[in-house]
């Protein structure tokens, strides 16, 4: 697994979470199963020996629920490595370059969406620089469009509508 | 044996067309230029090219995607070798001799061995892939939905058994995956399930929109993380040819490494990894003199190159004849095929010879291919090793992007991706291995469907996968594998398996 830049250097956690990697994995996979289950509460289930629709949905929520008890709990009782700290800037940036072509690609066009989804892109590094930044984003909307409107034919609109 | 032979023939014919050549071509290059970026393996690059070939035709769109896939191997080698980073897991044991070889001096002898390895088991595997689908097939259609259902529990088993890290984890990441696959509408009642009535999730979670959160997405926010320490070896490339001696001490191991990986690749689970360290452990063993192992001995590189791709060859049967995915690469091809409105199984070949044999056809060719490309460019290959991450990773995100979105036009579909972005992130920093949840979503509805008519069938006996002799024994098999596993004294051996992988 890759270290994070923020993981804490010496080894293990103290306390009464020994392995709070696979303790709050654990607990958090119970709490998306049990929504899963809630979700699919009002589903109709097994009618004599014939499925519902709810019936395979329940049966595999209801295992990851068993499963995932079985990783809090060894989270509890086994030693490990604390958890990781999150990064800040990288996954927001990032994310938000992803959203904000989603909501711009088709009022914008495509050019228009995909340099400035670069240019947010590109501020999630640390290592950026602006000026070669600019270009690359010209260059790759470049070869974007030659690649998915030319090549490929994709039914894309390139500028505002 | 005719047959076979006409069989091969006729998907040559396929193949061998000017526009499928060219688009076989196109996946190789492309994928291993993309393969030898470092931290992007078969499964990322093949999820993230997946696009490109929406306006093709299927059968030229699985050509390529094949080709893209047996590419993004062969760039995984090569950053094996000149930069000790293993691109996918299957070349981790190459890294051992190849690096060690590439220090050396001798970096193009490895990686020449690597790909005439390589292209002996391309040829070989193709062969056997061909000789057995027919049997194969006419096996798979004996199969009921009991035997189905059993035949994919062992299957996700072997995926547990072999991924990497805790066993749990990896079973508990199988059930979100079948958890994921069950949004959408149940495909017998129409009911609305999990959807919340949103209406984009009304057809379910695209299968794209998961690949590329997870492993291309999740990927990019893991690697801005990392500070990327590179041991490129400098020295200038020179004699790109192995000498006779090489040849000599490579080609019993060539041909030990492509019977193993040839074998071990029809498993399910992700025969590759395990075929590339058998065939280096077999070779250690038979070695006159095995401390030359781990110092840059030419066995040590041709023997799991070999056999990783006799295996990931192999690896496709499984998936022709039963259409049941056995690792995470092959579930993007059933995602792909999916896209392209074929369902896989053993009725392709029937009613689709043209796409089965011709796809068969062109892993020859791609092969040839590679050994071709790989060759003369390797110069490049290493000046590609330096181009910095933070122009890399605004390509991976638009292409990711704009292939999201073209699926279905749908700007939804892009918010789900950074969403499983996300989810990736959160996976990684809790070391579990998102790999087996992809499998578990695409053969989520399949294992549903098969239980509920096995069910169906046998009136509500839930004994029906004990009592009938085939489903019995695939069931036990599961179930040994997966004591096997839990056992301490082998789970400490197979850490030593992944332990280079850190």
């Amino acid at each position: 697994m890759a270290e994070g830049i923020g993981q804490p250097t010496g080894g293990q956690s103290t306390g009464l979470i020994r392995n709070p990697q696979d303790f709050w994995g654990g607990v958090a996979l119970t709490v998306f199963a049990l929504f899963s289950l809630w979700a699919g509460s009002d589903l109709p289930g097994l009618r004599g020996f014939a499925f519902g629709p709810g019936t395979a949905p329940r049966l595999f929520g209801w295992l990851l629920v068993g499963v995932s008890l079985i990783i809090a709990v060894n989270g509890l009782i086994t030693q490990g490595p604390p958890l990781e700290r999150w990064g800040i800037r990288a996954p927001v940036l990032f994310l938000a370059s992803v959203v904000f072509f989603g909501a711009t690609v088709r009022p914008l066009g495509l050019i228009i969406a995909s340099f400035f989804t670069l240019m947010i892109a590109a501020a999630a590094s640390k290592e950026v620089r602006w000026g070669e930044s600019i270009i690359w984003s010209a260059v790759l909307t470049a070869a974007c469009v030659a690649l998915f409107i030319y090549g490929l034919n994709l039914p894309l609109q390139l500028w505002p509508r | 044996m005719w047959d076979l032979l006409n069989n091969l023939a006729f998907g040559i014919s396929v193949a061998a067309t000017p526009q499928n050549l060219l688009l076989c071509l196109i996946g190789a290059l492309v994928g291993t230029l993309i393969g030898v970026l470092p931290g992007l393996g078969p499964v990322a690059t093949i999820a993230m090219l997946l696009p490109i070939t929406y306006g093709l035709p299927p059968v030229g769109a699985l050509i390529m995607l094949a080709g893209i896939y047996y590419g993004a191997m062969y760039g995984g080698s090569t950053t094996a070798i000149l930069v000790n980073i293993p691109g996918e897991s299957a070349s981790v044991v190459t890294t051992l001799d190849g690096h060690q070889m590439a220090l050396q001096g001798r970096a193009g002898p490895a990686l020449a061995i690597s790909a005439i390895g390589s292209f002996f088991a391309g040829c070989v595997a193709t062969v056997v892939i061909a000789a057995a689908a027919a049997p194969l097939t006419s096996i798979a259609l004996l199969f009921g939905p009991a035997e189905y259902f059993s035949l994919m529990v062992l299957g996700l088993i072997f995926a547990v058994v072999l991924a990497k890290g805790s066993v749990v984890k990896a079973i508990a990441m199988i059930l979100v995956g079948l958890v994921l696959s069950m949004v959408g509408s149940d495909l017998e009642t129409g009911a609305g399930r999990l959807n919340f009535n949103i209406p984009e999730l009304a057809d379910g979670i695209g299968f794209v929109v998961i690949a590329m959160g997870v492993f291309g997405f999740a990927e990019v926010l893991r690697n801005l993380e990392v500070t990327h320490s590179r041991d490129i070896v400098q020295a200038k490339i020179t004699g790109l040819m192995p000498t006779r001696d090489d040849l000599k001490a490579a080609a019993p191991a060539i041909g030990r490494g492509t019977i193993l990986g040839s074998v071990l690749g029809i498993l399910p689970g992700g025969g590759s990894v395990i075929a590339a360290f058998a065939a280096y452990t077999l070779e250690k063993k038979l070695a006159k003199d095995p401390r030359r192992f781990g110092r840059g001995a030419i066995e040590g590189v041709a023997a799991p190159e070999t056999a990783n791709n006799a295996a990931s060859q192999t690896s496709f049967i499984p998936l022709l004849t039963l259409g049941i995915p056995p690792n995470p690469v092959m579930a993007l091809m059933v995602g792909a095929m999916t896209i392209h409105g074929i369902v896989p199984g053993p009725q392709v070949m029937t009613k689709q010879p043209d796409l089965f044999w011709g796809m068969i056809a062109s892993m020859w060719f791609g092969n040839l291919m590679l050994v071709i490309i790989n060759l003369p460019l390797v110069g490049l290959w290493v000046r590609l090793l330096r181009v910095p991450y933070r122009l890399l990773y605004p390509m991976i995100l638009i292409v990711c992007c704009i292939g999201v979105y073209s699926v279905n036009n749908a700007a939804a579909d892009v918010y789900m991706t950074a969403a499983f972005a996300l989810v990736g992130y959160w996976l990684v920093k809790h070391d579990f291995e998102p790999a087996p949840m992809l499998l578990g979503f695409v053969l989520g509805p399949l294992m549903e469907e098969n239980l509920r008519r096995a069910m169906l069938i046998a009136r509500g006996d839930w004994t029906v996968f004990l009592t009938r002799p085939i489903s019995a024994g695939l069931l036990i098999v599961a179930a040994i594998l997966l004591i096997i596993a839990v056992l301490p004294m082998i789970r400490k051996k197979r850490d030593e398996v992944f332990v280079e992988e850190g």
